[in-house]
């Protein structure tokens, strides 16, 4: 569920399919920089209502998905 | 005279903030410009916990005015000096390079107000919800480490999206500037460029002569490739970094390590030729090497008689 809200912002902001994204695709692989993924960590926030910090260790999709996941909780 | 609730926020008599420069603010260009009525700021740059330390006792011995500490968030002792900054009861920290909501809970524990640099809307939303104290909204103009967007566009926007107070930098060197940034939207300013020529600012008479005789066209972006770009003079160092950024058989790798310690050579040795002389694109309005309350006064004077004729134009 989570992952499907994320990929679909994310492909969004891409303006790619969301079948392109997968949980193991890279923030890299996207081509997003250190300002897009803070434009997006925001996007997040205010989607799933949690407080998110960013980290330079979040390197996938599945990465933000955890780390949203966590939040939740 | 000029009053924002920047003053009353950070104890100051005028509104700006001296940049937190690696290896040129130390203690005592931060204890000169906060002796003059400014925030002066001490640069922890990549420096180790115990050169901080002494570093503020310097400057504690220097001024009893505020002064703040810049925190280059992927310094390697990150986590040593944001413990320092907290166990001296610095009243001011601001920050750069990074995401500062872990160390918010420390700092306001210890009474810290946290300013940090951002360089888009969603970065200033972001640490407004973390706690901080106002933003910094720096342009692409400035020097050293900085973002695509000018501060002509990126002050308003940011004052649109935040409720705390917002410094503008990038560009200012002169009244007008200020003038213009509280036209935008600030309540006050963050100045670089300008203190490297200060009396009190013990960079390299080479760093500082440069900047003197820079013109308009005289700074360029470096290491866009490598995704930090870093505004600095041109000159044999930069020409030469910016050929092999260029040239797609110089990996990124050798490009980083070609950058390493070349600001260091320029600030401390003044070395022209493989120095990195980190300079906003304001250089060119800095024409002399002057004492810190002067250049404060200056610019405040200027900004005042430009704001009082504010409305020459209006009906």
């Amino acid at each position: 569920m989570v992952f499907e809200k994320v990929a679909k912002i994310l492909a969004e902001h891409k303006e790619i399919e969301v079948s392109e994204i997968h949980p193991e695709s890279t923030l890299e692989e996207l081509g997003l920089d250190s300002l897009d993924t803070v434009d997006l960590i925001m996007q997040f926030e205010d989607e799933f209502n949690v407080s998110l910090e960013m980290d330079e260790k979040i390197k996938t999709v599945g990465d933000i998905v955890k780390l949203i996941e966590d939040n939740m909780e | 005279m000029i009053h924002t609730p920047l003053c009353d926020l950070l104890g100051i008599r005028y509104p700006i903030l001296q940049g937190g420069m690696a290896w040129i603010a130390d203690a005592s260009l931060a204890s000169a410009v906060s002796n003059a009525g400014g925030l002066g700021i001490i640069s922890a740059m990549n420096a180790d916990d115990e050169w901080l330390r002494t570093e503020i006792r310097k400057a504690r011995g220097m001024t009893d005015r505020p002064f703040g500490v810049n925190i280059m968030l992927r310094s390697p002792f990150v986590e040593k000096v944001a413990r320092v900054v907290a166990e001296e009861r610095i009243p001011v920290v601001t920050t750069g390079a990074g995401d500062p909501t872990r160390y918010m809970e420390q700092w306001g524990k210890a009474g810290i107000r946290v300013l940090p640099v951002v360089a888009s809307v969603a970065v200033a939303r972001h640490v407004e919800r973390a706690g901080a104290a106002a933003v910094i909204a720096e342009g692409g103009e400035s020097g050293g480490h900085v973002g695509d967007l000018t501060t002509m566009v990126l002050v308003p926007q940011i004052c649109d999206s935040v409720g705390i107070p917002v410094i503008a930098a990038g560009g200012i060197a002169d009244g007008r500037g200020i003038a213009a940034s509280f036209m935008l939207g600030a309540v006050g300013v963050q100045v670089g460029t300008r203190f490297l020529t200060a009396r009190e600012c013990t960079v390299h008479q080479n760093y500082k002569n440069r900047i003197l005789k820079a013109k308009d066209i005289s700074t360029v972006t470096t290491g866009k490739r490598l995704g930090h770009p870093v505004r600095c003079l041109k000159n044999a160092f930069s020409r030469d970094f910016l050929a092999k950024e260029y040239d797609p058989s110089v990996d990124n790798e050798e490009l980083e390590a070609l950058g390493v310690g070349a600001l260091r050579l320029a600030a401390r040795e003044g070395d022209e030729k493989k120095g990195c002389f980190m300079a906003g694109q304001v250089a060119a309005l800095v024409t002399k090497e002057q004492p810190s309350d002067e250049i404060i006064t200056e610019m405040f004077t200027q900004a005042e008689q430009i704001l009082s004729g504010g409305t020459k134009w209006v009906g």
